[in-house]
């Protein structure tokens, strides 16, 4: 309750401002990294899709965070995570974050409060580091990097490592064992950078206990996907 | 001449009255603020117009008159009018939150003040992103005795980067992603060409240096994308100003874009400068010109020949450009030029950006091999890490004026130092401009290999004012986060930033250090900026004034104008996201009644 | 002395007497043959008629100039602006070969708005073998001076006044001799 009335204020007061010759805009925007189809060498199909809705000033932003794969085979929502982030600026490229997580899938829901970094390393390397704390904490980073072919013609090749600290044999979670994701997508920009459809490839395998917890109930450890989907930004 | 120029300008004045409802009567005038189409043949989009159209009519006043200027909102937002370089009551200044509280949708707003100047200047919404959607048009002031310089017509010649884009959407386009205008990005391909110039270790070495700054070298254009127009027109569109072959022609030159700066030339025609920012100054003739936002420039052309001429305007990133047609007849259309190669910044234009940083690998960045220069040689003088450039007393770094052999015993290098410069190397082919740092990527050459205007040619014609030593000095360092797209002074945003005080009575120097890697043309309302060009009483008289990244420059400004005045970056994106202030100016006659009665005459 | 000697003394001599002579009538603008279109120095004494010229910032007046070919006149030129300026008499194309050389000047600092500066006129004079602007169909005067120029015009020619300090011509100062016979 408090946060949104901090919310409100901030926005209100933006919007409120009486010296429109100075004033500063309020920020706001949807960015969609991805909506694809993801295609598994062994015939499985998923939709997939990550974006943030952001609003805010300079010095902080509220974003919304949604990530998901919908296995469209059997109906089912593999991971659907949404998370509520408050970004402030703490260095000139990086932000700090703080926000919830609630991840609602098939099966049994988890909540975990998010502390984390976001910015801009050297050599133009987008990185996203959160610690999620709760009963069943983990650290996940991940990285990007925007290859220009072309100045439309872009190829991104990214990765992310997820580290569980403790067992969640409910949802397959053996104590450190990490997952990792790596994908490489070629994109091109066909409408400023609003719309840009790609295609890639993306890889996803588990390791150490949560890869033997995956085994033993006949999943696969690792899969390879086709992928084929757009980048949305507005 | 006078006679032919009068009795033109009677006939331009009564077709511009009957053709235009904006002159009532002589001294009053009427404006409406329209939502309109603005139709660039490229792309048309809504925006914001003057009496229905973008750019809007031309205002022409009479030096010493009173004008009254009835301004009423037809749009559904409130909405302003400044008049840019004109020397009037703050309360008339029109910036909404300084000078007043801007005009509310349905208001009609009744500015009143006197005319106390000549020359060419313009007048823009300061509401907003107004302006960049087409809220601007240009103020000719008829000078009540006789020019120094002679025409028998004049054009107004007003640029504009017009954007599919509304400015609100480019703002927040920026604010989520800095680059997302930039494809003038290096790409692998630009890697593997630079590899063969250059080789790949040094190639590696560059990337590695600019990626450690996360800074683009290309980004000199913040904002792509965009269609020049020339008085509303654009390439396709062809703008045409007609002249009679032999007749000298005047060109009032006006930069209103929101971002992109101009590189002007007509190929076959030099251009005589006359005036800059709507002060005389002693004729200069140039072969180019660059024309930074918010300037202004009258030339002089003298087209002897029958035949068209292009107005040629190539944005300073080298991303866009436009050409108008100068003809004896109507239909005659002007080749246009190709654009030049894009300019890369260079390490010399991150000078002041960098304290701390570790210049050691730059050892290895071989300096000679510039995309952008046009011979390749740079001045060999040894270039001292950016920061030492601070202790330097340069008196306005005229080195403009230093030709090419060697002076007999530099009885004209009076007043400056020169420590850390080393001169035998000046000899040379390539002149300096000390307003872009030395070794810069963005200094402009000619097209046609002749002479480009430098701040360091303009002299003031006659000294407003007496030459008198500062009676302070405020730094005023320009900076900002590309990254995040925020914009401030002294690092601190508008929203942020106390007011900048100063005297009535006072002459300020105003010292501003660019410490990021654009170029600022930063313009202070209400009092004239005396540009540091060396010059001393010669200082010409602006009202914008560019710093080129990793320089630093000077101006002075006598305060003779009470009131609160805005001073600001004129990068509308930058000025709307902090590299704002407001200056209020304490003591001072009290005259904040802009009722006729009351203002004395002459 | 032998006779190879008095030779060679009067040789140089000789050449000396012609250089003099020849710097004496020479004109503001490279090339003397154009001594035939341009008209001549005149005489005190031929002067028929006196014609007082002013000049402000960048204009003359009068603008233009009636003359009968072959008559002398006598110019008197006030600068009453408030920069320096020229009153030269010559053809359009002299006056843009002058013009470069005036420019030189301005950037050794010899023409310096609103003055003359003598120390550094000389010193160009000295490394460049001109800067002394002392030709006799023209005058350079600083702001308040007054100048005078004697002129023979000749038979047939398009002549100009104009001042070349750098962009003067450009902006208009420049007036045309109409040449009655």
């Amino acid at each position: 309750m408090k946060h949104t009335l901090i919310w409100v204020g901030l926005i209100g007061s933006a919007i409120l401002s009486t010296s429109p010759s100075s004033a500063e805009s309020l920020i706001w925007g949807v960015q969609v990294e991805q909506l694809e189809h993801r295609y598994n060498d062994n015939g499985s199909n998923a939709i997939a899709w990550d974006g943030d809705a952001i609003v805010g000033t300079d010095e902080l932003k509220f974003v919304l965070r949604s990530e998901g794969e919908f296995e469209t085979d059997g109906d089912v929502m593999e991971t659907l995570e949404t998370q509520a982030r408050l970004q402030k600026p703490i260095s000139t490229f990086f932000d700090a974050v703080v926000g919830v997580r609630a991840d609602t899938p098939e099966g049994p829901d988890r909540f975990h409060g998010v502390v984390g970094v976001k910015g801009l390393a050297p050599q133009w390397f987008e990185v996203d580091a959160d610690l999620y704390l709760s009963e069943h904490p983990s650290f996940r980073v991940e990285a990007e990097y925007e290859a220009l072919i072309t100045n439309r013609l872009i190829l991104t090749p990214s990765i992310e490592v997820d580290i569980p600290f403790t067992d969640d044999r409910e949802i397959e979670i053996g104590a450190w064992g990490p997952k990792l994701e790596v994908g490489a997508r070629l994109s091109y920009d066909v409408l400023d950078r609003s719309i840009a459809p790609y295609v890639g490839v993306h890889y996803e395998r588990t390791f150490g206990e949560t890869r033997d917890i995956a085994l033993e109930d006949g999943k696969e450890g690792d899969a390879l996907f086709f992928v084929t989907g757009i980048r949305l930004m507005y | 001449m006078i006679r032919n120029t009068l009795v033109f300008a009677g006939l331009f004045g009564l077709s511009v009255s009957v053709l235009n409802p904006a002159v009532a009567e002589a001294g009053e005038y009427n404006l409406t603020v329209d939502r309109i189409t603005i139709d660039t043949g490229e792309f048309t989009r809504s925006g914001i117009g003057y009496n229905g159209a973008s750019p809007g009519p031309v205002l022409r006043f009479k030096e010493g008159e009173d004008v009254t200027i009835n301004v009423t909102n037809n749009l559904s937002e409130p909405t302003s009018i400044h008049w840019h370089g004109l020397i009037l009551p703050f309360d008339q200044d029109g910036v909404p939150g300084i000078s007043y509280d801007g005009i509310a949708p349905g208001e009609t707003f009744t500015y009143r003040f006197p005319i106390v100047q000549n020359g060419t200047y313009w007048f823009h919404s300061h509401s907003g992103f107004q302006e960049p959607d087409g809220a601007y048009g240009a103020i000719a002031i008829e000078n009540a005795k006789r020019e120094p310089f002679r025409y028998d017509r004049e054009h107004v010649i007003q640029l504009t980067d017009a954007h599919p884009h509304s400015g609100d959407r480019v703002m927040r386009n920026l604010k989520m992603s800095a680059d997302y205008y930039n494809r003038q990005q290096q790409t692998i391909g630009d890697f593997f060409s630079d590899s063969k110039k250059m080789g790949f270790g040094a190639t590696l070495n560059d990337r590695l240096a600019w990626g450690n700054m996360r800074m683009m070298k290309n980004d000199i254009e913040d904002v792509q994308g965009f269609t020049p127009l020339i008085n509303g027109q654009s390439t396709q569109q062809n703008w045409t100003g007609l002249f009679e072959p032999g007749e000298r022609v005047r060109l009032r030159l006006i930069n209103s874009s929101a971002m992109a700066y101009f590189d002007i030339r007509i190929p076959g025609l030099k251009m005589t400068v006359v005036q800059a920012d709507g002060n005389n100054v002693q004729p200069v003739t140039v072969d180019e010109l660059r024309i930074a936002v918010a300037e202004t420039y009258d030339v002089i052309v003298h087209p002897k020949e029958d035949q068209a001429y292009a107005v040629f305007a190539e944005s300073m990133g080298r991303t866009a450009s436009v050409r108008g047609t100068l003809a004896p007849r109507e239909g005659m259309i002007a080749d246009v030029p190709e654009l030049r190669e894009d300019p890369a910044l260079t390490m010399a234009d991150m000078g002041m950006a960098h304290e701390g940083m570790d210049h050691g690998n730059m050892g290895t960045m071989d300096h000679s091999n510039m995309p952008a220069m046009e011979n390749g040689s740079m001045p060999s003088h040894t270039m001292p890490d950016g920061t030492a450039m601070k202790g330097m007393k340069h008196e306005g770094m005229n080195h403009g004026a230093m030709p090419s052999h060697t002076m007999p015993n530099g009885t004209a290098m009076k007043g400056m130092t020169h420590e850390g410069m080393n001169h035998g190397a000046m000899a040379m082919g390539t002149s300096e401009d000390s307003f872009y740092a030395p070794g810069s990527g963005l200094k402009p050459t000619a097209a046609n290999g002749g002479k480009f205007l430098s701040y360091s040619d303009l002299r003031a014609q006659k000294p407003l004012y007496e030459d008198r030593e500062a009676t302070r000095e405020i730094e005023l360092r320009l900076t900002g986060n590309m990254e995040r797209y925020i914009w401030s002074i002294n690092d601190v945003k508008m929203s942020d930033a106390e007011p900048i005080v100063l005297k009535y009575g006072e002459r300020v120097r105003f010292k501003f250090v660019n410490e990021t890697m654009m170029s600022h043309p930063m313009h202070l309302h209400g009092m004239w900026s005396i540009l540091d060009t060396g010059k001393g009483k010669w200082d010409p008289i602006k009202h914008v004034v560019n710093v080129s990244p990793g320089t630093t420059a000077y101006m002075e400004t006598e305060v003779d104008a009470p009131g609160q005045w805005a001073f600001h970056c004129h990068l509308s994106y930058h000025a709307d996201s902090g590299m704002f202030r407001k200056v209020v100016v304490e003591g001072g006659p009290q005259s904040t009644d802009a009722d006729f009665g009351n203002v004395s005459g002459g | 002395m032998t006779k190879q000697t008095t030779k060679r003394a009067a040789f140089a001599a000789a050449f000396a007497m012609a250089f003099m002579v020849s710097t004496n009538f020479a004109i503001a603008s490279p090339g003397h043959s154009a001594k035939k279109n341009v008209g001549e120095p005149g005489k005190s004494s031929d002067v028929t008629r006196t014609i007082n010229v002013k000049m402000y910032d960048n204009y003359y007046e009068p603008e233009n100039i009636s003359a009968k070919e072959g008559e002398t006149v006598k110019f008197v030129v006030t600068n009453a602006g408030e920069l320096v300026h020229e009153f030269n008499i010559a053809t359009g194309e002299m006056h843009k070969a002058h013009q470069p050389e005036m420019m030189m000047m301005q950037e050794h600092g010899v023409l310096d708005g609103d003055r003359i500066n003598m120390e550094a006129a000389k010193a160009m004079q000295a490394s460049m073998g001109h800067g002394m602007h002392n030709d006799p169909n023209s005058v350079l005067l600083e702001p308040g001076k007054t100048g005078e120029v004697i002129w023979k015009f000749p038979e047939h020619a398009e002549l100009e006044f104009a001042c070349n300090v750098p962009g003067h011509y450009d902006a208009g100062m420049v007036g045309k001799f109409k040449l009655t016979h």
